[in-house]
């Protein structure tokens, strides 16, 4: 993964269109303002980690973009495309943008296969037998090849989320978001699905990543946002974000993350060191 | 006072003819009766107010009513506005209408106890609400729906009586026969009763094994 930190994004020609842009979103739920004046944009093959407390309004940016919310105001363009205005079908989207849920949301009255070859015979028109050996060659990349005819009750939360990541690039979108995929699992688990995730990376897929993994955010991202109240209030290279925090709130959060982290990793240590003791 | 069966036992058989009828009229009714339930479970929860409130009366006026008069209203009320239709077809068409009623509500409910994650994931893999409905969502439903609607089955098949009144020869209709050449009330409708009690159990019984067999599935 060590590549992936300083993978180039240079030479990308002006004139294309981001591979993602929101101008000035404004994003509220009833009274509550969830957005408030956010723009960013993300380029094509870019890595974008986004980092914030709870409640900061990451999932809801997410979800704006691949239009699980309606915003209020603002602009938000695919591929130079704008998509928030109601004109585009959920087949036009799911063309652009993939999203991996923390919740993995698997259909469990279906089989791992038929939850990969579902959108790809229904939408993208594909036979069975096409969309199948698709199906086959996206498990076997996530590594689930044998899961095939398995239900999703019968995985591991790992295996499910891998198997999610395999469903989003079954309709070959051009960006990833995902919603902090590795939350809902337990800690043995969120290695296997971290691993999938660089490899995309590696593969040069443009990805947007709302993660409280900060080593994991570190390691495999171009640039990180950080999000508080519903703005992005400081954005940066890896390095400069986790290094050398600009923000009082940037240092505060990174802080309580670190000493978080600290703490389950003694645990951690302590849990194994009194399994050593008979 | 004393049971003798002596003077029923030669009808036996035309009980079962009758029996018989129950059964195809309760399994055509909620049959029919299932999908347009389904239908208008779904309309119930459509992200279109105006087709949400159509589905909404509609149920309202079915369960507010009493099968008996949706029965005549369809059988001697439609007549004046020139339709006739044969008393069976009668009995069918409303005694499905009155079981969607019913399995529209069961259905709505079935369709919001699917978890609204299976939406999202649905519509950011490209499907519409349509398809969303067709192949995450009623699936899903349909099978938590089931044990309300083995319910809904039975309940139709005890119902069912009410097709007497349009002379449809079905158990009930043909135990007022029997009773009416043999004279022997009592014993008639305890046989006609007890026949009712083993299509409802059995029912029951071959839903609970259905139910057992999809859940392992
Ligand atoms: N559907 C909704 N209805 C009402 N309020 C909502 C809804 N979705 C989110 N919110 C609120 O919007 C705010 C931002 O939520 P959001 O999920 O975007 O935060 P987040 O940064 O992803 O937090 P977390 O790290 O806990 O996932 C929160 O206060 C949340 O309670
Ligand atoms: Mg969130």
């Amino acid at each position: 993964m060590a590549e992936s930190c300083s993978k180039a994004v240079g030479n990308i020609s002006s004139m294309n269109p981001p591979a993602a842009e929101v101008r000035n979103l404004y994003k509220s739920f009833g009274d509550l303002s969830v957005l408030k004046d956010v723009s960013f944009s993300l380029r094509e093959g870019e890595v974008v980690s986004v980092i914030g407390p709870s409640g900061s309004g990451k999932s809801t940016l997410a979800r704006c973009i691949c239009r699980l919310e309606e915003i209020n105001s603002g602009e938000i363009y695919l591929y130079g495309d704008r998509i928030d205005n109601g004109r585009h079908s959920n087949r036009d989207i799911a063309h652009l943008v993939g999203m991996i849920f923390q919740q993995f949301n698997l259909f469990p009255h279906l089989s791992v296969l038929e939850n990969l070859v579902l959108s790809p015979i229904r939408i993208l028109g594909l036979s069975r037998k096409d969309a199948e050996e698709k199906g086959v060659a996206l498990l076997r990349r996530v590594g689930l090849e044998e899961k095939r005819n398995s239900r999703p009750r019968e995985l591991s939360g790992g295996q499910c989320q891998r198997v999610a990541i395999a469903r989003a690039l079954s309709m070959n979108p051009k960006i990833m978001l995902f919603d902090e995929p590795t939350s809902a699992l337990d800690p043995e688990l969120v290695g296997e699905v971290l691993d999938v995730i660089a490899d995309l990376a590696d593969s040069g897929m443009t990805m947007m990543i709302i993660t409280h993994e900060m080593m994991f955010a570190k390691e495999v991202s171009n640039r990180v946002l950080f999000m508080d109240e519903g703005k992005i209030v400081e954005e940066g290279t890896p390095v400069e974000i986790f290094s050398c925090p600009r923000l009082p709130r940037t240092q505060l959060f990174l802080q309580r993350m670190l000493v978080h982290f600290g703490r389950e990793l003694t645990e951690a240590d302590g849990k194994e060191g009194c399994d050593r003791v008979p | 006072m004393s049971l003798d069966f002596s003077a029923v036992s030669p009808y036996i058989p035309m009980l079962l003819a009758g029996a018989k009828m129950t059964i195809q009229a309760s399994v055509l009714s909620v049959l029919l009766g299932s999908l347009l339930g389904t239908f208008i479970g779904a309309l119930r929860v459509v992200p279109f107010a105006p087709l949400r409130y159509i589905a909404a009366g509609y149920i309202y006026i079915i369960r507010g009513t009493p099968l008996l008069i949706q029965l005549f209203l369809i059988y001697f009320g439609l007549p004046s506005l020139g339709l006739n239709l044969p008393a069976f077809a009668a009995g069918i068409i409303g005694l499905s209408i009155n079981s969607s009623g019913y399995v529209g509500e069961i259905v709505r409910g079935g369709i919001e106890a699917v978890p609204k994650g299976q939406w999202e994931a649905s519509k950011v893999l490209g499907l519409s609400y349509v398809k969303t409905m067709r192949f995450i969502i009623l699936p899903q439903a349909i099978r938590n729906m089931l044990p309300a609607i083995g319910n809904e089955f039975v309940t139709l098949i005890k119902e069912s009586s009410l097709l007497s009144t349009l002379a449809i020869t079905e158990l009930t209709m043909v135990g007022q026969q029997v009773r009416s050449v043999t004279y022997a009330s009592f014993e008639t409708f305890i046989l006609v009763g007890i026949v009712y009690l083993i299509m409802t159990s059995s029912t029951s019984f071959l839903l609970q094994y259905v139910e057992n067999k999809w859940k392992v599935a």
